[in-house]
């Protein structure tokens, strides 16, 4: 009897673990995703100078720390929170340039199109994405495309 | 019921392995499908070893001494609290808990981290299922708690259940051997958390830091229950071992002291590595040393290499740990020596006189403390290999080298947190230091003055009053100064001031129990002895008190036979009351064991053992010790565990950390719901 159930649970907990693996692949689901971004990673380095500062400004506050040393460690942190700035700035102009790349094809792609106006729903107006016989919208017959 | 557990381990094998490779092939594919089968099969594991757990402990509530382990370490007038340890009182029994403790860990990583670091799951999961895997092997193969008692007879093996079981050791039938175990294990085996983190990230090359603050946090977690079961266990040693002390030297001590001396130096040094990316590879090797001298420590005390006075029997299971050692030395170096341009340090020392260099040099002495202990630990194999001959290295050794040693670390404890990061000029570590040591110069001489002349005493307590000044120091000021800015009052001020950063002012709170701990130490140097044989009517005399013999009892339970000595003790003619040491003779393991009477104050303990009767006279043998200051250690032992406690609690920038740390997508739905 308990040989049964003891069975039976190991066997219900290996269907548990099994079931993930037979589930279709797709969406969401697919791949893992990044723990920490290199755009969340710099922001975080540069919470941890903000950090590092606020505890010198205590400390100092606080007398523990003289107005000299106070002074220079300050300068350092703030000159190496202005690097990872620089970084981050760097970081966002690289995705602003990947996205400037991108516009670029794609004009370069619609230039390479036949003629716009072949697209273009003679009865509804409509502007097909992509060269049709009818038109997406109304089903119209377009003109030129026989 | 022990085919449920048999089941249950020889299932719980299968879901540790399965879960071993698909979490190593689920990080290799970064597949999220695959993860959630291995975090199943995770969960499955801890089912399956609770469910081989609890048949164990049926086993042994309802006396079923057809089993092989309940016969030889149960009976049944044990009183059921002493059965429940039962469990981990022998070699089968606790490698079965110390696997059901390793698939609780697991379980806890698996379902705290459901949404998080979904990057390093697959691979902790895989590593924390692989020590899964061989602890479930050994209990399975090489130690199964779960096998039947069987007789040879004329008709081949029949089995056999005897009539009542060979009890559990006594000195194991004491209160704080229920909890001392629970929390040594939940030590050991919690190291496996921190390594399965960090190799994770070294094998998935984890950018920023995030990686070593997560594991940090698991490191806390062993290190605190270790520290806090080395206490229990010196509690346990001085209450019913009857010598009169509480730390031995023993090796299976020295075993569960490396691991937190490693653990200590790591969760020190780990804090460069957050503020100033430096030390790195330092820090994986002491993430490293942490789990090898976890496993070490197990394979020490359970292998039977070295001899000591807990009762492990010597069993066969030590090649097993001898190569799961080697398996832990060759996969970890791998891993570093293939991702050390991974661990490229982000910045240099800019001086000596900094928080940095004050860690390093801490990490120094416990570094060096884990060696000389271990040396002195191992010697008696090394001797042996050597010169064929066992050389066994007593408390002197271990005295002449590790006192100066926990002194220097002691001053470090106090002058950390007055040194600054980065660089202290002159001028701020004379301001910084003037009251601390000012305090203990002053208590320094009251000291001498009062008597105090034991050299290594009167440095240990004039190195607590610089700690406990500097540390109380660091909460006065800070306060003050949050009463200034912030307008709050002092209770305010404190409480803000902790909760801002929990684990720097934890942390203090440590140190204020390392400074209690030390105050108990100082007093091993003042212990006084004396032994006298007594009837009714003697007296004895040691320091101020007088003990008078008032009856010798005898009596009979269930579970063992005594005798009692009532014992009235007076101290500057004040009347303390009675003190009953008793001394035990249990039935079913046919063991004497004294159980000792102590009389404690904050100052000293009147610690009382009935020995037995003397052979000659018929009269109670009676030794009396005076410890001063004993009561301090288990006063400072609480404080540590309290301030890892505090230590643990996320503070508010750590939580700011995590905010930043989350994916976009999972902060939106986050902001969504919200």
């Amino acid at each position: 009897m308990l040989l049964g159930i003891a069975i039976l649970i190991t066997a219900g907990l290996a269907f548990l673990v099994v079931m993930p693996l037979l589930a279709a692949e797709g969406g969401s689901e697919r791949a893992l995703p990044i723990d920490v971004t290199p755009q969340a990673d710099l922001k975080r380095r540069r919470a941890v100078i903000y950090e590092n500062i606020q505890d010198l400004d205590f400390e100092h506050k606080a007398g523990k720390i003289s107005g000299e040393d106070y002074q220079a460690m300050r300068q350092h942190y703030l000159s190496e929170a202005a690097q990872l700035m620089l970084a981050s700035e760097e970081s966002e102009a690289m995705n602003d340039r990947d996205a400037y790349i991108e516009r670029e094809v794609a004009a370069c792609r619609a230039r390479s199109r036949p003629p716009q106006e072949s697209y273009v729903c003679p009865k509804c107006g409509y502007e097909n994405a992509v060269p049709v016989k009818f038109c997406g919208e109304c089903g119209a017959r377009i003109a030129g495309k026989k | 019921m022990d085919r449920l557990g048999s089941v249950g381990l020889i299932a719980a094998l299968g879901f540790a392995i399965y879960g071993m490779v698909a979490g190593a092939v689920a990080g290799k594919l970064r597949s999220a499908r695959i993860l959630k089968s291995a975090e199943r099969a995770a969960l499955g594991f801890l089912g399956l070893i609770t469910m081989a757990v609890f048949a164990l402990e049926y086993l042994i509530l309802t006396n079923n001494f057809h089993i092989a382990y309940v016969a030889e370490h149960s009976n049944r007038s044990l009183p059921v609290y002493y059965k429940i340890p039962v469990l981990w009182s022998g070699q089968e029994g606790s490698l079965l808990f110390w696997t059901w403790l390793l698939s609780i860990y697991i379980g806890a990583i698996v379902l705290l981290n459901r949404k998080k670091h979904r990057q390093l799951m697959p691979y902790v999961i895989s590593i924390c299922l692989g020590v899964g895997t061989f602890f479930s092997l050994i209990t399975l193969l090489v130690a199964n708690p779960f096998l039947v008692l069987s007789l040879t007879g004329a008709h081949g093996l029949a089995p056999y259940t005897p009539v009542d079981g060979g009890g559990l050791n006594p000195a194991l039938q004491y209160p704080s051997m229920v909890i001392h175990p629970p929390m040594l294990y939940l030590g050991y085996v919690g190291m496996v958390v921190p390594f399965a983190f960090a190799m994770s990230a070294l094998i998935t090359k984890q950018p920023g830091d995030n990686w070593i603050r997560v594991t940090r946090r698991w490191a806390m977690v062993p290190w605190m229950f270790l520290g806090f079961g080395i206490i229990l266990g010196g509690n346990w040693a001085y209450f019913v071992l009857g010598w009169g002390g509480y730390w031995g030297w023993d090796p299976v001590e020295n075993a569960s002291l490396l691991p937190w001396l490693a653990g200590t130096a790591f969760l020190h040094s780990v804090m460069i590595q957050e503020k100033r990316g430096m030390l790195k590879v330092w820090n994986i090797v002491l993430v490293i040393g942490m789990f090898f001298l976890s496993i070490f420590g197990t394979f020490l005390t359970r292998s039977g290499v070295v001899s000591s006075v807990h009762a492990f029997a010597q069993s066969n299971i030590g090649p097993f740990f001898a190569v799961f050692l080697g398996v832990i030395v060759l996969f970890s170096l791998t891993v570093l020596f293939l991702r050390l341009d991974f661990l490229k340090s982000d910045n240099r020392l800019d001086s000596v006189l900094s928080r940095e260099s004050g860690f390093l040099f801490n990490n120094w002495i416990l570094l060096s403390a884990v060696f000389a202990v271990l040396w002195g630990t191992i010697f008696p194999i090394l001797s042996k290999a050597v010169e064929h001959v066992t050389v066994t290295v007593g408390p002197p050794f271990f005295n002449r080298v590790m006192v100066p040693m926990g002194l220097l670390l002691l001053f470090l404890t106090g002058a950390g947190p007055l040194l600054a990061w980065r660089k202290t000029s002159w001028d701020s570590l004379k301001r910084n230091f003037a009251i601390p040591m000012g305090i203990a110069a002053v208590t320094g001489i009251i000291l001498y003055a009062a008597g105090v002349r034991y050299f290594y005493s009167w440095m240990a307590l004039f190195l607590c009053a610089f700690v406990a000044s500097s540390v109380i120091g660091e909460f006065y000021k800070g306060a003050l100064t949050r009463m200034k800015f912030a307008g709050e009052n002092f209770l305010q001020a404190i409480y803000n001031l902790t909760m801002r950063n929990t684990r720097r002012y934890g942390g203090y709170v440590v140190h204020l129990g390392i400074v209690m701990l030390f105050v108990g130490f100082a007093g091993l140097a003042f212990k006084k002895q004396a032994t006298a044989l007594m009837q009714p009517g003697d007296l004895m005399h040691i320091k101020d008190y007088l003990i008078r013999c008032e009856t010798l009892k005898s009596g009979d339970t269930p579970n063992y036979v005594y005798e009692t000595a009532d014992l009235s003790v007076v101290k500057d003619g004040h009347a303390l009351g009675i003190l009953r040491p008793q001394k035990r003779f249990y039935k079913a393991s046919q063991q004497p064991i004294s159980h000792v009477a102590v009389h404690s104050t904050l100052s000293e303990d009147l610690y009382v053992v009935l020995e037995g009767r003397d052979q000659a006279t018929g009269k109670a043998i009676i030794q009396a010790f005076v410890n001063p200051l004993v009561t301090w250690v288990w006063l400072g032992g609480s404080v540590v565990f309290l301030g890892s406690l505090l230590a643990l609690i996320p503070s508010r920038v750590e939580r700011a950390m995590d905010e930043i740390r989350k994916p976009k997508q999972e902060v939106a739905e986050k902001e969504h719901a919200g």
